[in-house]
């Protein structure tokens, strides 16, 4: 039998595999590239650009939970001047596509940054931040209010040449009337979800163990969640879907297009396992053989 | 890339030494690098825990790793057996730079900060004979590997209690030298390094400090583990550009 086809086309951009590294989980590609060709990924997603430096919160920033992690770094980069002089050059070499996740505090921080990387021509796509919990301005204060975030989806369009993907949070009361608001608004695509906002207490102290105290959740212990609200979301949109939230094997990122996903996010798991997304992507193809699936499209969004 | 458990043996009531052996580039060890070490094959724990390297020994292809157990993850370690296998990233990290010839070299080691200052001392008794070796614990039981130490330096033992050598910090025990040093290094609690640097500070000598932080990746991909430069207007990544970085250059 001929091998299985993994590719797929997301926003109009053509990925040999529908799985893609996490923004925030992979820096700027250089270190996982010392463990594997990043040529193997669908594309790579950058960690949250802004306009200006960010140094991000106090630590501790990271710390494990039941079947997860929290997180709250902040938003830490060095500014998106500094990402298209230093990082996104040497990443464009490494035959992948790139999407760069993009944040802000005002909706001109959004725009220009978004202009600047689309003028840069060194990215495929950006991903729109609106659902980052772990910062006092911008990221879920545009991620909650469907009016808002449509304004700043239009505002982006107008001045970003390449396809608008909008990262979705699930601490919302309706994701779906959410990401409505992002097709309406004219969004190339969804991505979903972000972090579910937690906190763990260290008994010794009796304090919160993370300085900021709250963080974002990831890790498998996300993973129904997720799988509900892609399921919800994809009933409803008919722009693509990237689907995260815990993903760790090739059956779970299966689970996802099942649910509608046409692509796949995978965060956590690179810390775990840094071969976490080859591993991944070849136990979707196993998955393909063993049912005998010739394309993705055979069973993209068959549990709908 | 899978090591094997050599041996394990506890060295005090909670802190355990393991011989691990395999497939691994030991030639390439810089003192005061470390692995991160998946803790079991399942959920339960998805970050893996960094430790520092205690000694690498290329002839016997061995690396040496020494912990105390502070949780699960250290506590399913610590139960391993001779014959387990470990998933283990490594080594990681910027080490400890070596001192010019001839140089006199004080070596600095809090509690379970020690290990990692092993290696060191093999490494720069290459270089030199003038080694001081100051080691600080909370008290005699706690104490451990000091036959190793003394046989790579001058050593002196400050507990808090005084049941063994000096009794104090390691800060205290640093009054009673009648020498200056070229080279400082050292590894222990952050308030043992900053009492460290607060006592060298204008002296002509180099320090370095191997900091700690709770890591996610370990490679420098997720900015978790973030220490501040001494003006504290930038960040360096503790498991990337550290986790030894010159006392003069971060805020501890």
């Amino acid at each position: 039998m001929s091998k299985p086809d993994l590719s797929v086309e997301i926003a109009g951009i053509k990925l040999k595999n529908p799985v893609m590294p996490a923004s925030g989980c992979f820096g700027y590609g250089r270190e996982y590239s010392k463990y594997y060709s990043l040529s193997k990924l669908g594309a790579v997603v950058v960690k949250a650009t802004t306009l200006k430096r960010r140094l991000g919160n106090p630590t501790p920033r990271v710390t494990e939970v039941t079947a997860g992690m929290l997180n709250a770094i902040g938003l830490a980069n060095p500014g998106v001047e500094q990402v298209v002089k230093e990082e996104l050059p040497w990443l464009a070499d490494q035959n992948v596509p790139i999407i760069v996740n993009i944040a802000g505090e005002t909706v001109s921080e959004y725009c220009q940054v978004a202009e600047i990387i689309s003028h840069s021509g060194l990215a495929q796509a950006v991903e729109l931040n609106v659902s980052c919990p772990n910062v006092k301005l911008g990221g879920l204060t545009f991620g909650a209010d469907p009016v808002i975030l449509a304004d700043l989806v239009r505002q982006v369009k107008k001045v970003c040449c390449i396809p608008v993907i909008v990262k979705l949070s699930p601490n919302v009361t309706s994701i779906t009337e959410l990401a409505l608001a992002a097709e309406q608004a004219g969004a190339d695509g969804i991505s979903l979800i972000n972090t579910l906002i937690g906190m763990k207490i260290d008994l010794k102290t009796r304090k919160p163990v993370l300085a900021n105290k709250i963080g974002g959740l990831s890790g498998p212990a996300i993973k129904p969640v997720a799988l509900r609200m892609v399921y919800e979301t994809a009933r409803i949109v008919n722009i693509p879907i990237i689907g995260m939230g815990g993903i760790y094997k090739g059956e779970d990122a299966v689970e996802f297009i099942m649910a509608g996903a046409s692509g796949v996010m995978v965060g956590t798991a690179n810390f775990t396992d840094p071969y976490a997304c080859p591993k991944i992507i070849a136990g979707i193809e196993s998955f393909m053989i063993a049912q005998g699936l010739k394309s993705l499209e055979d069973i993209r969004g068959c549990a709908l | 890339m899978i090591l094997e458990i050599e041996y394990i043996n506890n060295l005090t009531s909670d802190i355990w030494e393991m011989k691990l052996n395999g497939d691994f580039p030991f030639n390439n060890v810089q003192a005061g690098q470390f692995i991160n070490i998946r803790i079991k094959d399942s959920y339960d724990h998805l970050l893996r825990r960094p430790i520092s390297i205690a000694e690498a020994n290329t002839d016997m292809q061995s690396l040496t790793i020494v912990f105390r157990v502070v949780g699960q993850g250290t506590k399913w370690l610590s139960q391993r057996q001779k014959g387990d296998k470990l998933d283990v990233m490594g080594p990681l990290g910027v080490g400890f730079p070596l001192p010019d010839y001839n140089r006199k070299v004080l070596i600095v080691g809090g509690g379970v900060g020690v290990p990692p200052l092993y290696q060191l001392a093999v490494d720069v008794s290459k270089y030199t004979k003038n080694v001081h070796i100051l080691l600080g614990f909370r008290n005699a039981r706690e104490c451990f590997w000091q036959e190793k130490f003394a046989d790579k330096g001058e050593l002196v033992i400050a507990t808090e209690d005084g049941s063994r050598g000096v009794r104090g910090f390691v800060t205290d025990a640093l009054k009673a030298y009648k020498s200056y040093w070229d080279y400082v290094y050292a590894c222990g609690p952050r308030p043992m390094l900053k009492a460290l640097k607060q006592y060298f500070q204008g002296q002509d000598v180099k320090g370095y400090v191997s900091l700690e932080e709770r890591m996610a990746c370990g490679v420098g991909a997720c900015y978790g583990c973030v220490c501040s430069s001494e003006d504290r207007g930038e960040n360096f990544r503790i498991c990337k550009e550290g986790p030894v970085f010159p006392w003069g250059e971060v805020d501890i």
